[in-house]
């Protein structure tokens, strides 16, 4: 890549980071996304709301070859400040696929994405396409016991 | 030959079809087909669709539309791009021959 590319690291935020959870819901996951995230300014108190029902209308569950992600995003109005949020569960959590909402997918690899310049962040969004679309890099994520190694691997 | 005009839709008008945009605007220019790329969210794609010649989605369609739809998620798996983008350009000729 070349030295001026934006990488998916440049947008993580440690708080935001969340490794080794047991959510059993997506809406459990944005509650604890969210808490995070509005108690340290990123988000407004509209976030939570939207993003659930964002999630409900226009779900964001990737299938992919081996195994499920997904992207929750939702109005950029919502967020303040930007950042990537990596969530690692340690079991899959269901989320509708994009493409077909009557289908679930089962993610343990979530990130949530919180962007409020439309068009503006074509780097990062296609590095972390290419970083989606590498099996062996997303089971490296999906085991990184820290969140050094997040950031170390989302820097590729 | 036409211009075409396409919308390019995603759920929020902000991150996947940001993404699709892109892959679309090089698929267009490798193909030498000249081209309009409008990014909207889904919701407005109704109300542009008739001054556009195609729709290219990464969410579920809402309704249906006038116009031809492409889901376009392969461009985000990577599962099955080289057939979408062959859907895409054929449909792309297809409208410009009209």
């Amino acid at each position: 890549m070349s030295e001026n590319t934006v990488e998916v690291s440049d947008y993580l935020r440690d708080q935001l980071i969340l490794l080794h959870t047991s959510f059993k819901s997506s809406k459990e996951l944005f509650t604890a996304v969210n808490a995070k995230a509005e108690a340290d300014g990123f988000v407004t108190d509209q976030f939570l709301p939207k993003i659930i029902k964002r999630e409900a209308t226009f779900p964001t569950g990737l299938q992919l070859e081996k195994r499920g992600v997904a992207i929750p995003h939702t109005d950029a109005d919502t967020i303040k400040k930007e950042f990537v949020a990596v969530i690692v569960n340690d079991d899959p959590v269901d989320f509708s696929r994009m493409d077909d909402p009557e289908q679930q997918v089962g993610a343990k690899l979530v990130f949530v994405l919180g962007l409020n310049q439309p068009h503006a962040q074509l780097d990062m969004l296609q590095a972390l396409m290419a970083i989606i679309q590498d099996d062996a890099l997303i089971a490296q994520i999906e085991s990184a016991d820290s969140k050094g190694t997040v950031h170390q691997l989302l820097s590729k | 030959m036409k211009k075409l005009n396409v919308l390019v839709a995603c759920g929020a008008g902000i991150a996947t079809s940001t993404v699709v945009m892109k892959k679309v605007e090089d698929l267009f220019a490798e193909n030498n087909i000249d081209a309009n790329l409008i990014q909207i969210k889904i919701a407005e794609a109704a109300g542009k669709q008739d001054d556009a010649d195609m729709l290219i989605s990464t969410t579920v369609l809402p309704t249906e539309f006038k116009i031809p739809a492409i889901k376009a998620m392969a461009f985000l798996t990577g599962i099955g791009v080289d057939k979408l983008k062959e859907e895409i350009v054929s449909k792309a000729r297809e409208i410009q021959a009209q």
